[in-house]
């Protein structure tokens, strides 16, 4: 049995505290974007692929293919809006 | 078609997918995933040990605004992805079979069809509120063999497709049940 009280949950306030020496939170969002980035063009390749192939030249396929080619686009300009021009 | 090919004076009768219904469904998880980061910071407050944690969702700074930015990047791309699913998600009556070709996921999928001729039973099925409401349900096809079935399941007015598959039996396989 512990013999100290038990102490209020108290939850850190800064969580960039917590990053390794040698890391600013800089460096970890880009990297943390290169890794979404990369994500999303794997994704998407495979995506498209597939309304190429299996659509049957569907007239929706380039609408959605642009759409999402596009929404996606103005994402990243949002993401990285912050980051560019620091 | 890639997946089959039509025979000689075969031509495609409908082409149908799930019911839109169905796919809003499908797309709920995601707008939820895309409307945390605005519901979190209105919420935190309202736990006063969590309190703190709201000043964090300032879209403000860079930071923020690449983690938002990425945050919604995954969640769209997760329902345009859930888009190609449905839309790749198919059932083909043509004028000779019934093909349906489902898209489990990316690089598997399945095409499956059954001749008109080999038909024996077409039942629908309409449970519920919403399906009753908005007109979609389900229909199993029972064809020759021993358990042999299709099942179509969320489709959009499942009477009307019954009806174009029952009339697009060879005359000479449509006979009474039973006899």
């Amino acid at each position: 049995m512990p013999d100290q009280p038990l102490q209020p949950f108290a939850p850190p306030t800064d969580l960039l505290a917590y990053l390794p020496d040698g890391v600013s939170p800089g460096a970890m969002v880009e990297w943390f974007l290169y890794v979404v980035f990369a994500f999303w063009a794997l994704y998407t390749i495979v995506a498209i692929y597939h309304w190429l192939k299996y659509s049957h030249a569907s007239w929706a396929a380039f609408p959605s293919i642009a759409l999402h080619l596009f929404i996606s686009f103005a994402l990243m300009a949002y993401a990285l809006s912050g980051t560019l021009f620091i | 078609m890639k997946e089959f090919e039509l025979e000689p004076g075969e031509h495609v009768v409908m082409e149908t997918r799930k019911h839109w219904f169905l796919f809003l469904l499908e797309l709920l998880p995601f707008a939820v995933i895309a409307i945390i980061p605005f519901v979190l910071p209105k919420i935190l407050p309202l736990a006063p040990q969590l309190a703190p944690y709201a000043e964090l969702f300032d879209y403000g700074t860079p930071i923020m605004r690449a983690v938002l930015g990425a945050w919604l990047l995954i969640a769209w791309t997760s329902a345009w992805g859930a888009f190609t699913k449905y839309f790749l998600d198919v059932w083909v009556l043509t004028t000779q079979r019934l093909v349906d070709i489902e898209q489990r996921g990316y690089f598997s999928r399945e095409v499956s069809s059954v001749l008109l001729s080999r038909v024996q039973d077409v039942t629908t099925d309409v449970v519920g509120v919403i399906p009753s409401l908005l007109g979609f349900g389900n229909i199993n096809v029972q064809s020759a063999g021993a358990t042999e079935k299709f099942h179509m399941n969320g489709i959009p007015r499942p009477e009307q497709m019954r009806d174009l598959i029952v009339k697009y039996i060879p005359e000479e396989d449509a006979k009474p049940l039973g006899v």
